[in-house]
This record gives structure tokens, C-alpha cells and sequence, in this order.
């Protein structure tokens, strides 16, 4: 009986499959495309809505869907594997905090956020979160001027590009907060309470200048949970199309039914250009200077046998594992590895006290660099890193 | 021999054919010849047949892995490629280092890839936070939101339900998104190899929600990494519904961590961010969730300042993977004919043609598909040239059966400006020189913004 429905659904399937072929499928066979399988694409699902990203779907006719054989027993049972999910595993892992969705009540002040950053974040995001040694900038000044930049376009090589920070880019602070308390610290996430969140949001919000609720977040703000849902990002508006509210799904299904919208080009493919193709103004535009070629490991395509890799040195595993983040590249105000000028400072203040300022951290470098690394395994990577020679 | 002794030999065979004209055979063979006489004396005894300066000596003389035994079949329980393959490597560089390697991506080097499927040791890296190592015996997927019966699954549970194998590509919707403004790359692996293609085996994901009490209000879900970052990315019930898959396969064996072992999400066709890995949380919701990677990253900002916030496909691509930079035309003379290969792929379909040009994109003729043309997988095509010794410009173009077609680079370019950094997939160009030199360029306008704003072409500009 079950076999007798599941034929029909499949029928009914195809049949719209077929009303909604687009135009250059038939065409695809009668122009000679190098392709002409057995392969049922329709343009619709089967509800007879429009693919979500305007391209094709492949519904189950026959028992196959494109080349591959599809086991329609299966398909047509449910299965109920697994448990149900306890109300506490759900309240554990379920963190997210978007436009819809506060996060849990708390409060933390500008201030505070700076220790804390001070503390946690600069040895990567830098002062006032102007970013370095590849980590992203958190700022670059007044979000609200900055968005305006989002309209540049380095047509002239010379010219500013768009400035996509949290402040002038982001539309929801809600991401900055989830962020921050789910993945940051990055080497050590998941440890800042719901207060140092608040505390550090509020700091972004700072250094990115953004008003909430028509007051200016400077050095005493206090944010909690009733100011944030109250923040309005400078670029709430700046994205197409708009997925936020009831009618988001279907927004995005129309935004993509039209290809200049994104860039795409449709074409029957026996109308589509073979001869003449590029603009009269189109030109050869070659690499400028060297391009990027830093490939780690160089290009080489040589078919030799490996060199032969010398034995790793105590330390180095650690160092390369926890210790590099900051001391890998400049930017960052530590030393950098294989920079004598630097170590030599350190190496001066004797062995004993750079152990020790490493175990209890110094400056902007955390007790133990943010490890749990024993006393001796300390050792083990101060003396890599005093020692390394280029 | 130990390592160091075949090195030694084999580096003085190559320095007897540095400046040998590879095309003159016979010059060759004869320095060859030399080199390996020398070599005779230390470990290679030459067989019995007289050889005179024509003959290879690599056939007149017997090959050292034809006189010692092999490697016992206790060696290397799980295998690894040729010594001599040590070169095909995954390659990362510092413009792309973001947290020290972790925030990062290492891209595959199909230069050197065969077939459609990359092998699992080659297939692109990208993580936000590092490559996790999950505990099987730990892992969890839990199903909750908007649906009768929050669901959890252990690795175990997980596999319980009836498999499906597909191959599918997966790629990172930047790849070739640092040549928006021009070419950088002079190298096939770095300008277009943020990308790989396997065989995926998992479960559809709307196989296992069948039995939850999915609730009509569920418009989108978040799928989220149990990664130090909580990677996550929200994705329309539209796909969910369709071809979404849970995968914990990849060509015939566990993920790799660098896959999310040991589950991941795949989205067919759709850009490899929302391919979540390590897979922890997927949640039904009626509102979009604004993660971290479709806000601050992911979306393509436009000329008018406004930017697609979901970008899912990977539209239609293709391009030439043999000649390229990387291994350039050898070894031909006028009149040889030369394949010419490559890869297209589409992320709203299945590729239906590929049109090869020799001057750049203006003129095109009609390439072959080959092999297998499945739906959001690589498609290979070549392309039998007569070589004329002169300089060609290589450029695909591909077709897919959505009806889209590989743009220009200025009729991208025109619509989406050059600050979109994602989804580019304009038709990219080889310079192939007289002597079989490739190097990568491109053929494009130049643009400005007229009186009113709008992006147009400088005529103008020299």
C-alpha cells in the first residue's frame, strides 16, 4: 500500500519537476551541451516554491535522484533513535543571543571591559583593539563615520577601502556578545562569566563610539541586559535582503530568482556568446610585482626525496602550540622569536627572574601565557625561546 | 641504500641534465649515460646487454628497487604516499595566517589533483579556532528548538540511521576572493584551490527530524561547531529539507579532524563555512541567529554599501587546471597536440558544458565533459590542442543546468563592484608563453563611478 503512495508522491514530484524546468534545460539538448544525462533538475521543490538559492533541486523520480539510486525503503520509514534532550542539556548548550534572544541578565561596566581587555584580548586585538599580527581590528574609530565608508571601492589602487569593523559594519551587537562568550579568549574560550562579557561588549561599544538609547557609552557606562536590547548598530540596515521577521525566507527565495541582484549571469546556452565576448576595453592586467608567493612549504612540483627533518628541540612542541600566538610575529609588544636585539633584554634580566615573570605573567602576557603548563615544562619553553637562533 | 645515497646519486644525475635540451633526446641520454656509469660502480650492476649512448640507461641498467626486497606488509598499517610525492601538500601563506594558523586555511594542491575526488590528506583546512581533536566516546549532536522532541545522539546513535553517499565539493566561497582588484597569485593551488571534492556518507538531516515533531514556525536552524570558537552559521529549512546532510564519512573512511571529525554538516554546493564541523548543536528557529561568520565575514558588500548577508551556492566556476603556473607546458613542439584540463563545478547544479577560449575570453569554442557529471561535484573537461608554438590565453567558461554561466570578470564586476571579497567567479586567464611558461593574468576593464553613482566602465583609462 505504502509503495502504491510513495509512487504517486514521486509522479506528482516529477510532474512539477517538470513545469518548473527552466527554459535552458530543453534548450541544453537542442544546442548540443557537451552534457545531456538522464538528470531531472527542477527549479522548484516540491511545494512548488522557487529553490532557496535559485539554483536547481534533484527530486526522487524513479527511485533515483541524478545519477545516484536511492533506497526509497528507507526513505519511506522513521526512525527514532536516540533520547529525548533534559531540559538542563538544553539550558547548557543552548547560548545563543541574537536579535530575538537577550543575553541572561548581568552587568558590566567600560571600565571593567578595559582590565579585562587589558588583561585578556590586547596581546592579539592590540590597544584599543586596532588589531595586529593577523588578528582582526575591533576598531577604528567612530563607528557611525566609518559606516560611511562602506560604499568605497578601490577602483584608484590608491583609495581607502570600505571599513568593515564591529562598529561600522556589524548589524547586531548580539553577535559581539555570543562571540565573546562562547569563543574568546580564543586560546582559553568559554571562561569570561556573563558581568566580564557585559563588561567587555560595553568596551567594544566604547572604542567603537556607539551611542545607546541616545546616550554616550564612555569610561562609567554600565551595560546590562535592559541597555542592551536597547543598542542600534550604525549598519542595522546596511545587508539584502532582510532575513529578520516573518516574511526573512521568503525575502531571501525572491533575492536570488533575480541574478543581477548577485552577480549572476543566465544565458540559454545556445544564445551565449562565442565569438567577441569581452569589452573592446578589457585588457591584460598581470600581477603587480611579485604577487603573494610566501607559500608555506614553497611551491615545488619536483618529484625528489624529502630532506631529511632534524629532531625536534625541547620546547618547541609547547612554544609552537601556546607561546607563538604572541611571540610568533611583531605587533603584538612581546618578543618576537629569533629576535636577538629583544632577547638579548630579556636574557639580561638573568634566567631566574625571566622564569618567574613568565609563571606569574608580566605586562600584557597572562600567568603561565594562559596555560596550564607545569613549572618545568615553563622552563622547557623559556629556555626554547631564549635560545632560538634563525 | 639508505635515503642520503639515493639522494647523492639521483642529485648528480640531475646536475648532469640541468642544461640539457629536453627535447634532444639523444644529448640526454648520453650525459645520462655518463652519470650512471658512475653509479654502476657503487651499487647498480649493469646487465648483461651491450648498451650504446642512445639507450636509457634506466632500461639498459637494472633499477634499485628491482634487486633488494621491499618493504614488508607490516610496514605502514595505514599507508602513506610515495616518498617522492612529498611535494603534494596542502600550502598555507602568511596573508591568510589569522591567529596564528588557527584562524586560517591551508588550500589543496589541485595542480596536482586527478579525477574529482580529493584524497582526504589534501583536502582544504579551514578552521576559526584550530583543528579540534573530539573524543568519539564524548560526542553529542543534540536537536532542540522548534520541534516536539529535543533529540540527543551519540556517535553510536548517530550511525544507526540508513546511510547515503554523495559526492559533492566543498568550497570556500573566497577562493579567488583576494583577485577581486587583480591577479595575485601566480599559482593554480592559491587561486583557485580553496577547494576539494569528496565522497560524503551520513544521513539526510531531514531523515532524522521525520521523527521529532518538526513545527511549522521552524523557518531556519543554526548549526554549531563544538570547536574553541562554536563556529556556527544559520541555514534555511528550505535546504535543511532538501539535501542537507549529517556526514561522518569522507571517501571511505572516519572524517579527518581537519573535517570536523567526527561529524560535520554538509550543505551540498553551498559555500564550505556553512559546512559546519564538529558538529555539536543544531537548533529550529523562526528567526535567523546573526552568528559571528555571517556578520563580520561571509557577506558581500556591494557598490552601493549594502551587503548579502546569506550568500549560500558557490555559483558556476571552472577553471584550467593543466597547464598551470605551477606545471607549465614542457617538452612540446609545434604540431604536438597538448591536452589541455580542467575542473568545473557548480554549487546551484549540475555542470551541463564548458566553452575554452585561446585569447583570453574572447572567442570560445565548445570543450568535453569527461568522466562522471554529477550534481555540486567537480566535473572534469579537457580540450585536445594542436600546438603552435605561440602564445595562447586560457580561459573557461562554464554552464550549469540552473541556467547561470561563468560572467566576465567586468560583467561581475559591474554588478558586485571589487570589495565583495566573496563569490567570485569570473572567468579567470593562463598566459601560456611561446616556451611553455604559464602565468596567471586577467583580462578586465578598468571601472569608475559615474555622475550618479553607478558603477560603469572608465573609458578613459590607458
Amino acid at each position: 500500500m505504502f509503495k502504491v503512495n510513495k509512487l504517486i508522491i514521486s509522479a506528482s514530484i516529477a510532474a512539477s519537476a517538470a513545469l518548473f524546468m527552466t527554459a535552458c534545460n530543453s534548450e541544453a539538448s537542442a544546442s548540443g551541451a557537451s552534457h545531456s544525462g538522464a538528470t531531472t533538475s527542477a527549479a522548484a521543490y516540491a511545494n512548488g516554491k522557487a529553490v532557496i538559492d535559485g539554483g536547481v533541486t534533484y527530486p526522487v523520480v524513479n527511485g533515483t535522484t541524478s545519477d545516484y539510486a536511492v533506497d526509497t525503503q528507507a526513505e519511506s520509514e522513521t526512525f527514532d533513535y536516540g533520547r529525548t534532550a533534559t531540559a538542563n542539556e538544553i539550558a547548557a548548550w543552548d547560548t545563543d543571543v541574537t536579535h530575538i534572544k537577550l543575553p541572561p541578565e548581568g552587568s558590566g561596566s567600560v571600565e571593567e571591559g578595559e582590565e579585562i581587555y587589558e588583561e585578556k584580548c590586547v596581546m592579539c586585538h592590540g590597544d584599543f583593539g586596532s588589531g595586529g599580527g593577523g588578528y582582526p581590528s575591533l576598531s577604528k574609530g567612530n563607528g557611525y563615520e566609518l559606516q560611511k565608508t562602506l560604499t568605497n571601492q578601490r577602483f584608484d589602487p590608491d583609495a581607502d577601502g570600505p571599513s568593515r569593523f564591529f562598529g561600522s559594519y556589524w548589524p547586531q551587537a548580539s553577535t559581539m556578545w555570543w562571540y565573546i562568550h562562547d569563543g574568546m579568549p580564543h586560546p582559553d574560550s568559554k571562561t569570561l562569566s556573563v558581568d566580564e562579557t557585559y563588561a567587555l561588549t560595553a568596551y567594544m561599544l566604547n572604542i567603537n563610539e556607539i551611542e545607546v538609547d541616545g546616550q554616550e557609552v564612555d569610561d562609567d557606562y554600565v551595560l546590562d541586559q535592559e541597555k542592551f536590547a536597547k543598542i542600534v548598530m550604525p549598519n542595522v540596515d546596511g545587508f539584502e535582503p532582510e532575513i529578520r521577521g516573518k516574511d526573512g525566507i521568503e525575502n531571501v527565495r525572491a533575492y536570488f530568482q533575480v541574478p543581477a541582484n548577485f552577480g549572476g549571469q543566465k544565458v540559454k546556452p545556445a544564445d551565449r556568446c562565442m565569438k567577441d565576448c569581452l569589452e573592446p576595453t578589457a585588457k591584460a592586467t598581470y600581477i603587480s610585482g611579485t604577487g603573494i608567493s610566501d607559500f608555506l612549504p614553497p611551491m615545488s612540483t619536483v618529484r625528489d626525496l624529502p630532506q631529511e627533518t632534524e629532531a625536534a628541540v625541547v620546547g618547541q612542541k609547547e612554544y609552537e602550540a601556546s607561546c607563538a600566538v604572541c611571540h610568533g610575529s611583531s605587533g603584538m609588544g612581546a618578543p618576537v622569536l629569533g629576535n636577538k636585539a629583544e632577547w638579548d633584554k630579556v636574557a639580561a634580566k638573568g634566567a631566574e627572574k625571566v622564569l618567574a615573570n613568565a609563571i606569574n605573567g608580566l605586562n600584557g602576557m597572562p600567568p603561565r601565557g594562559g596555560t596550564d603548563f607545569s613549572d618545568a615544562k615553563m622552563k622547557d619553553v623559556v629556555n626554547y625561546m631564549l635560545n632560538f637562533k634563525k | 641504500m639508505s635515503n642520503k645515497e639515493i639522494k647523492n646519486s639521483q642529485t648528480e644525475v640531475e646536475a648532469s641534465t640541468v642544461e640539457t635540451e629536453l627535447s634532444d633526446r639523444r644529448a640526454f641520454f648520453k650525459k645520462a649515460a655518463l652519470s650512471v656509469g658512475a653509479l654502476a660502480g657503487t651499487s647498480l650492476l649493469a646487465n648483461e646487454h651491450a648498451a650504446s649512448g642512445e639507450d636509457d640507461p634506466f632500461i639498459m641498467h637494472h633499477v634499485k628497487w628491482g634487486q633488494k626486497w621491499g618493504d614488508p606488509v607490516t610496514k605502514n598499517r595505514y599507508g602513506v604516499p610515495s616518498k617522492y610525492e612529498h611535494n603534494v601538500t596542502r600550502r598555507n601563506t602568511k596573508l591568510l595566517a589569522s591567529g596564528n594558523f588557527r584562524a586560517s586555511i591551508a588550500v589543496t594542491p589541485i595542480h596536482e589533483s586527478m579525477g574529482i575526488i580529493t584524497p582526504n590528506g589534501l583536502f582544504f583546512s579551514r578552521s576559526h579556532g584550530g583543528v579540534a581533536h573530539v573524543d568519539p566516546n564524548e560526542y553529542r549532536l543534540m536537536i532542540h528548538g522548534l520541534v516536539e522532541k529535543p533529540l540527543v545522539l551519540t556517535l553510536d546513535q548517530l550511525k544507526k540511521y540508513p546511510s547515503v553517499t554523495r559526492t559533492h565539493f566543498i568550497e570556500c566561497p573566497a577562493n579567488g576572493g583576494q583577485e577581486w582588484r587583480g591577479p595575485q597569485f601566480n599559482s593554480l593551488q592559491f587561486a583557485k584551490g580553496f577547494m576539494s571534492c569528496a565522497e560524503w556518507t551520513g544521513v539526510y538531516l531531514k531523515d532524522i527530524l521525520k521523527d521529532l515533531g518538526v513545527k511549522p514556525e521552524a523557518k531556519w536552524i543554526l548549526a554549531e561547531g563544538s570547536d574553541n570558537s562554536e563556529m556556527g552559521r544559520t541555514i534555511p529549512m528550505d535546504k535543511v529539507m532538501d539535501d542537507a546532510m549529517i556526514v561522518w564519512g569522507q571517501n571511505g573512511e572516519a572524517l579527518r579532524p581537519e573535517q570536523g571529525y567526527p561529524v560535520r554538516i554538509l550543505l551540498p554546493g553551498w559555500e564550505g563555512n556553512l559546512c559546519v564541523k564538529w558538529l555539536k548543536r543544531i537548533k529550529l528557529s523562526n528567526e535567523p541567529f546573526f552568528a559571528k561568520e555571517e556578520t563580520s565575514k561571509y557577506t558581500a558588500l556591494k557598490p552601493s554599501g549594502k551587503a548579502i548577508q546569506h550568500f549560500y551556492a558557490n555559483e558556476v566556476n571552472s577553471t584550467v587546471t593543466s597547464p598551470s603556473p605551477e606545471i607549465p607546458l614542457k617538452d612540446v613542439k609545434v604540431g604536438d597536440l597538448v591536452e589541455i584540463e580542467g575542473l568545473a563545478w557548480s554549487g546551484m547544479g549540475t555542470i551541463t558544458g564548458v566553452d575554452i577560449s585561446f585569447d583570453g575570453g574572447n572567442n570560445y569554442v565548445k570543450a568535453n565533459l569527461k568522466g562522471l557529471v554529477l550534481p555540486k561535484c567537480w566535473t572534469r573537461w579537457s580540450y585536445t590542442y594542436k600546438y603552435e608554438g605561440k602564445k595562447i590565453i586560457l580561459a573557461s567558461r562554464a554552464m550549469d543546468d540552473a541556467g547561470y554561466i561563468q560572467p566576465t570578470i567586468d560583467q561581475e564586476t559591474l554588478i558586485t563592484g571589487i570589495e565583495a571579497v566573496y563569490h567570485r567567479n569570473g572567468i579567470e586567464t593562463w598566459e601560456v608563453a611561446p616556451d611553455g611558461t604559464v602565468t596567471h593574468m586577467q583580462m578586465r576593464s578598468t571601472l569608475k563611478r559615474d555622475d550618479t553613482g553607478k558603477v560603469v566602465i572608465d573609458k578613459e583609462a590607458k
